[in-house]
């Protein structure tokens, strides 16, 4: 039985979670490894914060901005468990602060972090987190945008080992725009599972690349709240899974009965490197008005077979011409980070990946 | 000197026999037009030289420039200087023309130990064919035959050609599809690309027209897996007066 205790996969929500690879990662014994985190930073001026265990280590990081503080909590059955003091980044109106990168190592066992992002109105932020290491490592994350603030988040992980589980709670003030892009390359098993709710003309765009190989599970669970009117979401997300492993994507949006001209678009597509792979697509609208628009599409697959031999015909040999058609459907999802930096990063660790993969 | 050479060549797909024991010999310098009804094998013949997984060589051989075809990968056989221009080129969302191109490029160069092209060699390589091809350089940007019209694709599969510079090439129903002016673009891009002591054609068609462009110099008929006639460019001009159920029977 597992140690962990989440709500019933017989609940929807929870349904492809996975509590005994959580347990399992809990229970890795901590190692004393040195980790590399040196190679994980980009080529980016601001805070650079390195978290050890969950725990921020000072001395190893500039904050910058960022302070150490107490976040309110979550009722969140796996955002609960990250409580007490944690990081926080506050911007003032009109404030923008230079990108913040953090990197979570983790050596093994169970770490939990709370974090909270505040920006006033028209304030600008860039968050990015790279996950690594082994072990458990549990994030919350309160975002709070004022009106017209923007906040573009990109989030990586590239574990070895464990598990990576990530609650957000996002609440978008009028014409605020929330960007997140996540791409899962590690070795590690993933949960996202995240609320955002949208308020008047506001707009978020909530997806990312999820790459499983070997026994790997990893899920997203996302839901888009619009709440009043005018405001759009994308939610891009796409698969691809090897081997014997799995990869499910659920992506919800809700349309408030009031929430008139609401534009949504939904993408989940799935790709399927062997046929022993498993990719889960659970595409959700839930709409109470009646003057909107909400695009959406599902589908799993393989690699075009007459896209492999016309690249191959021109010479491409076949491993080369999956890799670039794989990139190709990846980049769906990573073309959405707009710094160019960042985008640069996270396409180099998924080619990483899927040279290794195909 | 003999190019390509076919002998009794047996194909099947899904356990069904198309090719019947065909036999052909393209020698350089020659252009060879094959014609046929439909059904008769044609396009079966252009993806089993191609190497088309699914096309099941069951019998025969085919000789290329002194090797064995059927021993090739399908990138090997590029490489080795095989086109195949298809009917319907395939459209690959998220990867551009350049990148595409390049990529094929230097990867049959890689293959033959020749250097490969910087970035700004290629590019300059591939606008003059594009030019040539009257095809929009920014359509080279584009992703691969994305949003492209059925004669802007088979421009395409002709610039292609004009970038990878091969010994030989087989194209299907390359005429399909274009206009006038286009059939004569395509057409006059076959004779200046392919137009060569040192090359050869294999040309898949239905239609006279784009023979009126490319002169062939044999024209064989194609029916149920065999060649059934082999001439010369007249016999083109009798098939399209009487059909090729008179002509082969």
């Amino acid at each position: 039985m597992s140690v962990i205790e989440l709500p019933s996969t017989r609940e929807e929500a929870w349904r492809w979670a996975d509590p005994d690879a959580i347990a399992t990662a809990a229970a890795l014994p901590r190692a004393a490894v040195s980790l590399d985190v040196a190679g994980h930073w980009l080529d980016l001026p601001g805070a650079r914060i390195v978290v050890r265990d969950g725990v921020i280590d000072t001395a190893a990081s500039d904050l910058a901005r960022v302070e150490l503080r107490s976040v309110a909590a979550s009722d969140h059955a796996l955002g609960a468990r990250a409580t007490g003091a944690g990081w926080a980044l506050h911007l003032a109106e009109d404030a923008a602060a230079h990108p913040v990168q953090i990197v979570h190592v983790s050596t093994g066992g169970a770490n939990h972090l709370p974090s909270e992002i505040m920006l006033a109105d028209d304030a600008a932020a860039q968050v990015i987190e790279t996950y690594i290491g082994a072990g458990w490592a549990n994030r919350y994350l309160r975002v709070t945008l004022g009106k017209a603030a923007r906040l573009m988040r990109s989030v990586r992980l590239v574990q070895d080992g464990g598990f990576v589980s990530l609650r957000e709670d996002a609440a978008l003030g009028t014409g605020a725009s929330l960007v997140t892009i996540f791409l899962g390359a590690g070795a590690a098993g993933t949960r996202i599972d995240a609320t955002i709710v949208a308020g008047e003309g506001a707009f978020a765009d909530y997806g990312g690349a999820l790459l499983t190989a070997g026994e790997q599970k990893q899920e997203c669970a996302v839901t888009v709240r619009h709440a009043e009117p005018n405001g759009s979401s994308q939610q891009v997300w796409r698969a691809v899974a090897a081997d014997r492993s799995t990869a499910s994507l659920a992506a919800r949006v809700e349309v408030a009965r009031h929430a008139q001209k609401t534009d949504g678009v939904q993408s989940l597509r799935g790709l399927l490197l062997k046929r022993t792979a498993t990719v889960n697509l659970k595409p959700e609208l839930e709409i109470f008005a009646d003057d909107v628009k909400c695009a959406h599409g599902a589908t799993v697959g393989e690699l075009d077979a007459r896209a492999l031999f016309y690249m191959e015909s021109r010479g491409i040999p076949k491993s080369r011409a999956q890799a670039l058609l794989t990139t190709a459907f990846v980049a769906d999802a990573l073309d959405r980070i707009g710094d160019e930096t960042v985008r640069d990063a996270f396409s180099a660790d998924a080619e990483a990946w899927l040279g290794q993969a195909l | 000197m003999t190019m390509l050479k076919i002998t009794d060549l047996h194909a099947e797909i899904d356990g069904k026999e198309i090719l019947k024991g065909l036999s052909l010999t393209v020698n350089a310098g020659e252009i060879h037009a094959i014609m046929g009804p439909n059904g008769a094998g044609k396009s079966t013949l252009g993806y089993v030289l191609g190497g088309r997984p699914g096309y099941e060589v069951t019998g025969g051989s085919i000789e290329f420039d002194g090797q064995d075809l059927l021993e090739l990968e399908p990138h090997q056989r590029a490489a080795a200087g095989v086109f195949l221009g298809f009917q319907y080129p395939v459209e690959i969302p998220g990867v551009s023309n350049v990148q595409f191109l390049r990529e094929a490029l230097n990867a049959q160069r890689g293959q033959r130990d020749e250097k490969p092209l910087s970035g700004a060699e290629f590019l300059k390589l591939a606008r003059e064919e594009a030019r040539k091809l009257d095809m929009d350089a920014e359509m080279l940007k584009r992703p691969v035959n994305v949003g492209f019209s059925g004669g802007e694709k088979k421009r395409n599969e002709m610039v292609q050609m004009g970038i990878v510079n091969p010994k030989f090439a087989i194209l299907d129903e390359t005429d399909s599809g274009l206009d006038i002016d286009a059939l004569r673009i395509v057409g006059d891009g076959i004779n200046r690309i392919m137009r060569a002591p040192d090359k050869a054609v294999l040309l898949i068609t239905h239609y006279q027209r784009l023979l009126d462009y490319v002169q062939p110099d044999v024209v064989h008929v194609l029916a149920d897996g065999r060649i059934v006639r082999s001439g010369g460019a007249e016999l083109a001009h009798e098939l399209e007066r009487e059909g090729y159920a008179q002509v082969t029977a």
